[in-house]
């Protein structure tokens, strides 16, 4: 007999991490699209940015939602930082460059976990936050804790302006154009750099302070990386990379998978179910979205 | 053995509502030098792509030498006999001209040493020999487009279909590529060939086949064609001008 | 193309002398130089065969196997079963690991392979995490446990040996399982003309296949070599350091080591796995030794990888060929300079 309110409090919960989960995947999405790079860097971003809000707290009187700006900013430098680099590994004369992109990103995500797990250590950190306590409770619904429905507002919120800015301003146009047809959008004059750099900043924005919030919902850790990088990719292949309006639906698909393997299998199992699921994905219906091609047989 | 080297019928492919081709029937006969011309977007790479096993059709079928062939791989058909080339020539880069050769794979039980020697004749039919130890990466447009020929031959085709052989080749290479096709032709290998350039059609094809929008619109040999009006408003520009025989 | 000429052309006749001495003092290691130098030995052999491995579905393909330590761990816990659980002696562990690591890496290659490079990559990495959740899960490999292989001398092949299994018999046999898969390497991708092919496949797949080459069979052939190589030596790994648990032998950094040696060393190169396996091996041996960290040779990996590809992405030998010089370094590095400026 199933426990309506449980079940109920499980779709809450789903929901809730879903709203934070498609910032990740939008963001992620994006990236693909304007720089043409699976980035394997996805995850760690998410956990600089919780390990950003768990030492810098402290020092902001402990509550971590003063370090989001913060995140945003640096993040955001740190992006346009890391753009150059990814745009002269896939541009340029060499074997594979988009593969060597992905390898670029493999190297990235190695250096930050390694960084953080040599210089921190291995252990768990919390992000604390005296604001964000205690839960709302809707009688005959459920419980909304405080942390959580902020972190999916915040998501929700941060998705909004973000497909705002793409939609319906003419920077965020010249990023579709740039998505959807790389040589066109460079003949109409679109300083292809200069969008590639803001997109990505954007994106790494984006993911490190859904880091923040995420490390107030649950923990920092060096290790963590890996798993919200597999959330990334989840979400793309669920629907399909540079589907934008699919990916939404896939963070909320993943939201409510991770609760409810969470409760009705074991907590263990989330990654393996994820990973199973994606693989089945990809071998049933591997992206024609992606169009690198029609050739392949 | 049949004198219809290639028929397809009613040869289909779809990319969702595009029909790229629609109900292609056509056939060649043994010995001939078909030539496909059209508008670009006609469908003919994708006719291609169709025949050879590249896509899978959505309709219709493919014959080659008297057997059903509709949707093998590509490689089961290379090694029956029919050859193709691509549009942007892409020679493995990172082995060299001979090992390019020696890369083709054929499954009629040749010893290594006659497939070196036989490797051996054809750079030498086409002149590239002198480069054979050089690696591909560093070749001119007009070496690569020999060694695509080159390695084509080693499947010993006995049809060989060509996507754009003359394109951005200067017009001594030009001739030499043409004089190679006749050479070949001469001892009995088919070709269908893909060109936009009027004056290599006109010289090089037997038979030409027009292509519009995704079907096959008419045939006949050149002069016909190139009178009709229906191919002049598609393709030739409506014009009514000519030079040599050839609409400008 | 580089009008450099590359570095080891320079050697005149006596580079026979140099292998012949090399081979002396590979085969006498051990012996002159003790246990100490033995250990560094095993590993380092092992890292070169495992970089070789990856080298050959991801340097000679061109397909990133970005779970190809998954198979390492395979091997590992094939022969840890065999031995713990059944109680067979190793040989028969060494054997599973050959069957099993078969047997799965042919259902991974089937419907993997059809997958492109990003895709390929993605799956791949998704399988390995997805084995090692599995192991911790599961009782047969110990769970959070772990394993501990017996080592006793009657472990080898059953019947009681006149040796120790030590340092030595380890170095040896790194040795010839090292020279085994650097032989078949040479052999299949450099003198066959199976290697032509591969590269074929690598440097234009459709062009492959319109000449004859049946590229998805030999995709899953140099896949499935690959991997059971790499699982070979997870399981004389298992049987070395008695000790295996999931999170060591099934570890992401396993696959990172792989790919930044062959991509350091020089992806597609027979010689490239060596020198960028060592490099990677020693890099990592002496950080753990000078700055007592076991953790600090991971962002060095990672920068590497970066460097790499950035500035060299044919790697070491590509620069000893002369593929690229000092100045394609430089003319690289102002390439990406000028990226910046753009902002």
């Amino acid at each position: 007999m199933v426990n309506i309110g449980l079940f109920t409090q499980i779709v809450i919960n789903g929901l809730l991490l879903g709203g934070i989960y498609v910032t990740i995947g939008v963001g992620f999405s994006l990236a693909f699209g304007v720089l043409e790079v699976v980035d394997f860097a996805v995850g760690e971003y998410v956990m600089i940015g919780a390990f950003t809000g768990a030492l810098l707290t402290p020092l902001l009187g402990a509550e971590g939602v003063f370090v989001i700006p913060i995140v945003l900013i640096s993040f955001f430098a740190l992006g346009a930082l890391i753009q150059p680099m990814i745009h002269h590994v896939t541009t340029g004369d060499r074997p594979h460059p988009l593969l060597m992109g992905l390898v670029f990103t493999f190297g990235l995500a190695t250096l930050l976990r390694g960084s953080v797990l040599s210089i921190f250590g291995p252990n768990n950190r919390d992000v604390p936050s005296s604001l964000l306590t205690g839960g709302v409770e809707i009688s005959g619904v459920g419980t909304f804790p405080v942390v959580r429905t902020v972190t999916a507002v915040f998501g929700v919120s941060a998705l909004v302006v973000f497909m705002y800015y793409l939609y319906r301003t003419t920077g965020g146009m010249a990023i579709r154009a740039i998505a959807e047809d790389r040589t066109n959008a460079r003949l109409m004059g679109i300083n292809i750099n200069r969008y590639q750099s803001i997109a990505y900043g954007a994106y790494a924005a984006l993911t490190g302070s859904a880091g923040v919030f995420i490390g107030m919902t649950f923990t920092a850790n060096p290790g963590m990386g890996l798993q919200y990088t597999a959330f990334a990719f989840f979400m793309v292949v669920l629907a399909g990379m540079g589907y934008l309006p699919g990916v939404i639906v896939a963070g909320i698909v993943l939201g409510l998978t991770q609760s409810f393997t969470a409760v009705y299998i074991s907590g263990n199992l989330v990654l393996l179910v994820l990973f199973a699921i994606i693989y089945v994905v990809l071998l049933i219906s591997p992206a024609g979205i992606l169009g690198r091609g029609e050739w392949a047989t | 053995m049949t004198d219809k080297i290639l028929q397809t019928t009613d040869l289909t492919k779809q990319f969702g509502a595009l029909t790229a081709n629609d109900e292609i029937s056509l056939s060649i006969d043994r010995g001939e030098i078909r030539g496909i011309i059209g508008p670009n977007g006609s469908g003919k790479t994708t006719f291609f792509n169709t025949v050879t096993g590249f896509y899978k059709p959505d309709g219709g079928s493919v014959h080659f030498d008297g057997k059903e062939v509709t949707g093998w791989k590509p490689y089961r058909l290379a090694r029956r006999g029919l050859g193709r080339t691509f549009q942007i020539v892409s020679p493995f880069k990172n082995m060299t001209v001979r090992q390019n050769m020696l890369a083709v794979q054929t499954d009629d039980g040749r010893s290594r040493e006659e497939k070196r020697n036989r490797a051996e004749e054809i750079m030498e039919f086409l002149e590239i020999d002198h480069i054979a130890n050089n690696e591909a990466r560093g070749m001119s447009g007009g070496q690569q487009k020999l060694l695509e020929l080159g390695r084509v031959l080693m499947l010993d085709p006995e049809l060989v279909m060509l996507d754009e052989p003359a394109a951005g080749v200067n017009p001594a290479l030009e001739s030499r590529i043409m004089d190679h096709i006749h050479e070949l032709n001469r001892d009995g290998t088919t070709f269908v060939v893909i060109e936009h350039d009027m004056h290599v059609m006109k010289t090089l094809a037997d038979s030409v086949s027009v292509f519009d929008s995704g079907s096959h619109i008419t045939q006949g040999n050149f002069t016909d064609i190139s009178q009709d009006d229906a191919v002049r408003e598609a393709y030739l520009g409506g014009t009514t001008a000519e030079e040599d025989g050839v609409p400008i | 193309m580089s009008e450099t000429t590359s570095v080891t052309n320079r050697i005149p006749g006596s580079r026979r002398y140099w292998y012949v001495g090399l081979g002396a003092l590979m085969i006498t290691w051990p012996i002159i130089f003790g246990n100490f130098w033995a250990r560094i030995g095993v590993g380092a052999l092992m890292w070169i065969g495992l970089a070789q491995s990856w080298n050959m579905i991801g340097g000679y393909a061109g397909y990133l196997d970005f779970g190809h330590g998954a198979y390492f761990g395979i091997g590992a816990f094939a022969a840890g079963i065999a031995m713990v659980q059944f109680g067979y002696p190793f040989v028969v562990g060494f054997a599973l690991a050959i069957v099993v690591s078969i047997a799965i890496s042919y259902l991974v290659a089937v419907p993997t392979l059809r997958l492109t490079g990003a895709y390929f990559a993605i799956a791949t990495w998704a399988f390995a995490e997805a084995v090692k959740q599995a192991a911790l899960i599961t009782g047969i490999t110990g769970g959070t446990f772990g394993l501990s292989l017996p080592r006793s001398p009657d472990t080898f092949i059953g019947v009681a040996l006149p040796f120790q299994i030590g340092e030595t018999f380890f170095y040896y046999a790194m040795l010839m399982l090292c020279m085994a898969t650097m032989s078949l390497t040479y052999y299949l991708f450099e003198r066959h003309e199976f290697g032509y092919r591969v590269k074929a496949l690598r440097d234009d797949q459709d062009a492959a296949e319109s000449l004859g080459i049946d590229t998805t069979r030999v995709k899953r052939q140099v896949y499935v070599l690959s991997c059971v190589v790499a699982a070979v030596f997870g399981s004389v790994h298992a049987w070395y350091i008695v000790y295996i648990h999931p999170n060591d032998v099934l570890a992401t950094i396993i696959t990172d080591r792989m790919v930044i040696m062959a991509l350091l060393g020089g992806l597609g190169t027979l010689t490239g796995p060596v020198v960028g396996g060592l490099l990677v091996f020693l890099l990592q041996r002496l950080s753990s030794v000078f700055l007592g960290s076991t953790t600090f040779y991971l962002p060095l990996i990672g920068i590497l990888i970066m460097i790499t590809v950035l500035f060299a992405p044919s790697g070491i030998i590509g620069i000893l060929r002369g593929e690229i010089d000092r100045n394609d370094v430089r003319q690289n590095v102002k390439d990406l300079g000028e990226k910046f400026n753009l902002l």
